[in-house]
């Protein structure tokens, strides 16, 4: 059944270019989902295709359940069809030539399952996946979304050890795509199986996934519980990738305050680095608080001038000067508060602003 | 631009354009009438009477079903119908086996020199059916093929004999492989490897992998490429003619030529059985067009994918060493054949050290077949028809293609389709069907060397319409539209803009027509007189008269003058390629 996955210092290198995996650690327990997260190009499916075995590591071990599956530099590569492990493509690669039941049942074939248990599990898995009434139809005959209800459920059937998602749902429309995604953690969650989830989406990896990793060029830059990653973002490209918008420099002049090059000072509740370091201060734009002017000033609380604001209907984005920076803040409510040229206050979060050095 | 070509197009003198329209299609298919229709509705008047249109004359028939339903149930026919089936059929599942597995290993593969290989596969197309026979039945005959020497020198008990079923249906299987080859190549190459990675996750081994997913997914492409060499060796009559005519084994080409070749020819009986191919020919090419339009099961997600190679290890040479072989079989050794035959005086090889004896080669074949006035005048009269052809062949193709496609000309359905009806009729048929509509009116076409150039025209003209139609869709309609804009008129346009974008497809067309027009055989069978003799019917009676040596000396002559043509063709394509500025987007 589920098991543990334990990648250490993987290392792809394709015949040109930099590495598009480069030296990647990582550990997913078993049961867990663990979602890779990062844009186009960053080396995530390279990664999810090295542990399936379809892509030979130049480095790293890859172990699954204790048993080690890749190891170059001792010459251990296990073939795919021997590691027990389901995958779920991004272009669905159901095989159009056979029905639903035909394309599910197709790993049990080659795994001498006794027919009638193997039926047996085919309608326990379709039922699964909610597929139960569509067993008999070729499968040419479904909704994309459908069918990548049959890859998932063909890559289930045999209780595999892991479950690799290569963007499973990039090629559906935005609402199948919303309602898919919930579903897929249940049947994930449902069919206790160890999944690594690999998405570009960062709204799709924090519904689906215990932890997750954002990668970048090739290289892993932080993984933990979604909570974390939005909270406690480890560099400036984690922070950046999960949508902190404000940027502002200044030179740490104390510990706990930065100094801005306005002269104003800003109080962190627990800024990285020494005094003297030059450094930039990210801040949420959904962090920042706006008061009208004269209301009550708390510590980093300072004057803004309203550019312009944007109603998008349930929420209203604001470009504010302040500080000698344009600034992007975000208030809920279907009431917009300030116009433009207003003169405002804007109060800078102490313990939901990060400094990364510059 | 002429002030009349100007008023064509002025939308005020709408009426005026229209008519022109009508003048212009119905030319074109008075034309067309001419040429296909005519010659087709005479094959079928022609199957239904017994008269000789020689003898009888022109006009004078006496019709009924019944000389067509006397034909379907002479043995005879049967016969022949049988062996064509039963060749075909053999060859075909041969050339699936050379095909799929060539294409695999190109496209799927590590195997090494891959560009070599894919080279190698589609070299038979380029290979003379009449020559390859020729060269094979020097090679393999029972009594004195070289092979045979050969392996007698070595001492094993063997023999090869290619005049027999299973010699035709090799000859054919490794000649018209690349027919399937070509379709299934590129089936593999645009199948989304995930289809295969999933069965491999899935626990499946690689041989498994390939009878379970792979070739069931290419299956499409592999029947599209089964009928179309199947609808070509039913065709073909160089290669029968050659292996069948000595061991008695007629297939319905052979045998509907021997029925002309009675005294009295039997024409009238040619004419059925001619039509009994036509209408075999017709049901596959029909078969084949649904599969080629039904629904595939190829599933490109539109991306550049990386096909997945399977590394063979060691295996990947003994893959390679397959291509090499089947370049000996289908190249070297005939090439090796033919210039042992034509340089040697005599073929008859005693032992393995005279064939290396110099003594025995000269040039005297060569010699020989220069001094008969017939054979230079059968390449001049070739290449006469060939120029004839390819030039009012590419200018009809040309009209056609524009009309279809680039024009809303009344009636352009009626011309798509009846230019392409020659599609389902083999080159033999083509030359039945012509000689009954000219055989019997005096003074006509029948023995000019443009009877032929007709003939050969419409014979290929469905493949010069859609090699030239592919050059034509390239040519964007922006670019064409912008010229109309511009204040140029139709006739303006094509001049200044279609033409000289269009001109390399043009001209390469015509190349393939021409090299289509000199070697083609089984229409020229029926049509050519001794004034009007070409090239591959005097290749087929030196053959038949029994002189292996000028033979073989033609044969070469022949493949070399090919081989330049297909080079220049090549060269004028690849500027084809170049010169496609006209590209959408
Ligand atoms: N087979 C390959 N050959 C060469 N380069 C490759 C190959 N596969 C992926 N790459 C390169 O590796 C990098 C990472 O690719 P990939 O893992 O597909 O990214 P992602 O899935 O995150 O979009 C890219 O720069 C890509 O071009
Ligand atoms: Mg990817």
């Amino acid at each position: 059944m589920s098991a543990e996955l334990i990648v250490s210092h993987l290392r792809k290198q394709f015949a040109v270019g930099r590495p598009a995996v480069d030296d990647v650690s990582f550990r997913v327990a078993a049961g867990e989902i663990v979602v890779l997260l990062g844009p186009s190009g960053c080396g995530k499916t390279t990664t999810l295709r090295c542990i399936a075995g379809l892509e030979q590591p130049t480095a790293g071990t890859i172990s699954i359940g204790g048993d080690e599956v890749a190891a170059p530099e001792r010459g251990v590569h296990v073939p795919p069809r021997l590691r027990n492990i389901g995958m779920v493509f991004q272009s669905y690669a159901v095989w159009p030539h056979m029905t639903v039941r035909q394309n599910v049942n197709y790993p049990l074939r080659h795994r001498k399952v006794p027919r009638d248990e193997a039926e047996r599990k085919v309608d326990r898995v379709l039922e699964l996946v909610g597929l139960s009434e569509y067993a008999e139809r070729p499968v040419t005959q479904l909704s994309g979304g459908q069918m990548q209800r049959v890859a998932l459920a063909r890559a289930l059937v045999y209780e595999p050890r892991i479950l690799l998602l290569d963007e499973p749902l990039s090629n559906l429309d935005a609402k199948l795509r919303l309602r898919l995604r919930d579903e897929l953690r249940r049947i994930i969650k449902e069919a206790k199986v160890t999944a690594l989830y690999v998405t570009h989406d960062q709204a799709e990896a924090v519904v689906l996934g215990d932890r997750i990793g954002v990668m970048e060029n090739g290289k892993l830059m932080q993984m933990s519980a979604p909570v974390e990653l939005y909270n406690k973002p480890e560099n400036l490209f984690v922070a950046n990738f999960t949508g902190v918008s404000n940027l502002i420099k200044g030179e740490i002049s104390a510990p706990g305050a930065v100094r801005l090059s306005t002269g104003e000072t800003l109080r962190i509740t627990a800024p990285r680095g020494k005094t003297g370091d030059a450094v930039l201060v990210a801040i949420r734009p959904e962090n920042i608080q706006l008061r009208p002017n004269g209301e009550g000033a708390d510590t980093n609380s300072f004057p803004a001038r309203v550019i312009e604001g944007h109603f998008h209907g349930t929420q209203t984005t604001y470009a504010l000067e302040t500080l000698g920076h344009r600034i992007e803040a975000i208030e809920l409510g279907t009431v917009p508060r300030f116009s433009a040229h207003d003169t405002i206050r804007v109060v800078i979060p102490p313990d939901h602003s990060w400094v990364f050095p510059q | 631009m002429t002030a009349e070509t100007a008023a064509l197009v002025a939308p005020r003198e709408a009426g005026r354009r229209i008519s022109f329209g009508w003048l212009w299609s119905g030319a074109l298919l008075v034309l067309l009438t001419f040429l296909v229709i005519y010659p087709v509705a005479m094959l079928v008047l022609g199957a239904l009477t017994n008269t000789n249109p020689v003898v009888d004359g022109f006009g004078i028939y006496d019709l009924s079903l019944k000389n067509f339903i006397t034909v379907l149930g002479n043995p005879n026919v049967h016969f022949a119908l049988a062996n064509s089936l039963i060749a075909c059929g053999g060859g075909t599942l041969l050339a699936v086996i050379i095909g799929l597995t060539f294409s695999w290993v190109v496209v799927r593969t590590n195997t090494p020199c891959k560009r070599f290989i894919a080279a190698v596969s589609m070299i038979p197309l380029f290979v003379p059916p009449l020559v390859a026979a020729v060269a094979w039945s020097i090679l393999a005959s029972p009594k004195t093929g070289l092979l045979n020497t050969m392996i007698k020198w070595v001492g094993i008990d063997f023999r090869f004999d290619v005049y027999t079923m299973g010699g035709l249906i090799a000859i054919f299987g490794i000649y018209y492989a690349p027919y399937v080859y070509m379709f299934t190549a590129s089936a593999l190459r645009n199948m989304d490897p995930a289809l295969e990675e999933a069965a491999e996750i899935s626990g499946a081994t690689p041989v498994r992998i390939l009878f379970t997913v792979t070739f069931p997914l290419i299956a499409p492409a592999i029947i599209s490429g089964m009928l179309l060499s199947f609808i070509v060796m039913l065709g073909i009559y160089g290669i029968p003619a050659v292996l069948g005519a000595p061991g008695d084994i007629p297939v319905l080409t052979t045998y509907i030529f021997k029925l002309t070749n009675w005294s009295p020819p039997l024409y009238s009986t040619a004419a059925s059985v001619a039509i009994i191919l036509m209408i075999v020919t017709g049901f596959l090419v029909f078969l084949q067009q649904k599969v080629v339009s039904g629904r595939s099961y190829i599933t490109v997600a539109g991306k550049a994918f990386r096909p997945g190679v399977m590394n063979l290890g060691p295996w990947r040479y003994l893959t390679l060493s397959l291509a090499v072989i089947y370049l000996i079989v289908v190249v070297v050794l005939p090439t090796l054949a033919l210039i042992v035959a034509a340089f040697r005086k005599f073929l008859f090889i005693r032992s393995v050290e005279s064939l290396f004896d110099l003594k025995q080669y000269s040039l005297i074949h060569f010699e020989r077949l220069f001094d008969n006035p017939l054979a230079v005048r059968s390449i001049w009269n070739t290449m006469e028809v060939g120029l004839i052809t390819a030039v009012f062949g590419g200018i009809l193709a040309f009209a056609i293609g524009y009309t279809v496609h680039r024009t809303n000309a009344a009636g352009r359905r009626s011309i798509d389709v009846i230019s392409t009806l020659p599609v389902a009729i083999p080159g033999l048929v083509i030359g039945v069907a012509y000689l009954w509509a000219w055989i019997g009116l005096p003074g006509g076409l029948y023995g000019t060397i443009w009877i032929l150039a007709l003939a050969f025209i419409a014979r290929f003209m469905p493949d010069t319409i859609k090699a030239l139609s592919t050059s034509l869709l390239q040519i964007h309609k922006e670019l064409e539209e912008a010229s109309w804009i511009c204040g140029k008129g139709l006739l303006g346009t094509i001049r200044t803009i279609v033409l000289p974008l269009a001109r390399p497809g043009v001209i390469a067309a015509m190349t393939l027509l021409f090299i289509l027009a000199i070697r083609e055989l089984g229409s020229s069978l029926f049509l050519y007189t001794s004034n009007t003799m070409v090239m591959a019917v005097l290749l087929l009676d030196y053959y038949e008269g029994g002189n292996v040596g000028i033979t073989s000396a033609f044969s070469l002559v022949q493949t070399l003058l090919l081989a330049v043509l297909i080079g220049i063709a090549h060269f004028l394509s690849r500027g084809g390629a170049d010169t496609s500025v006209g590209r959408a987007g």
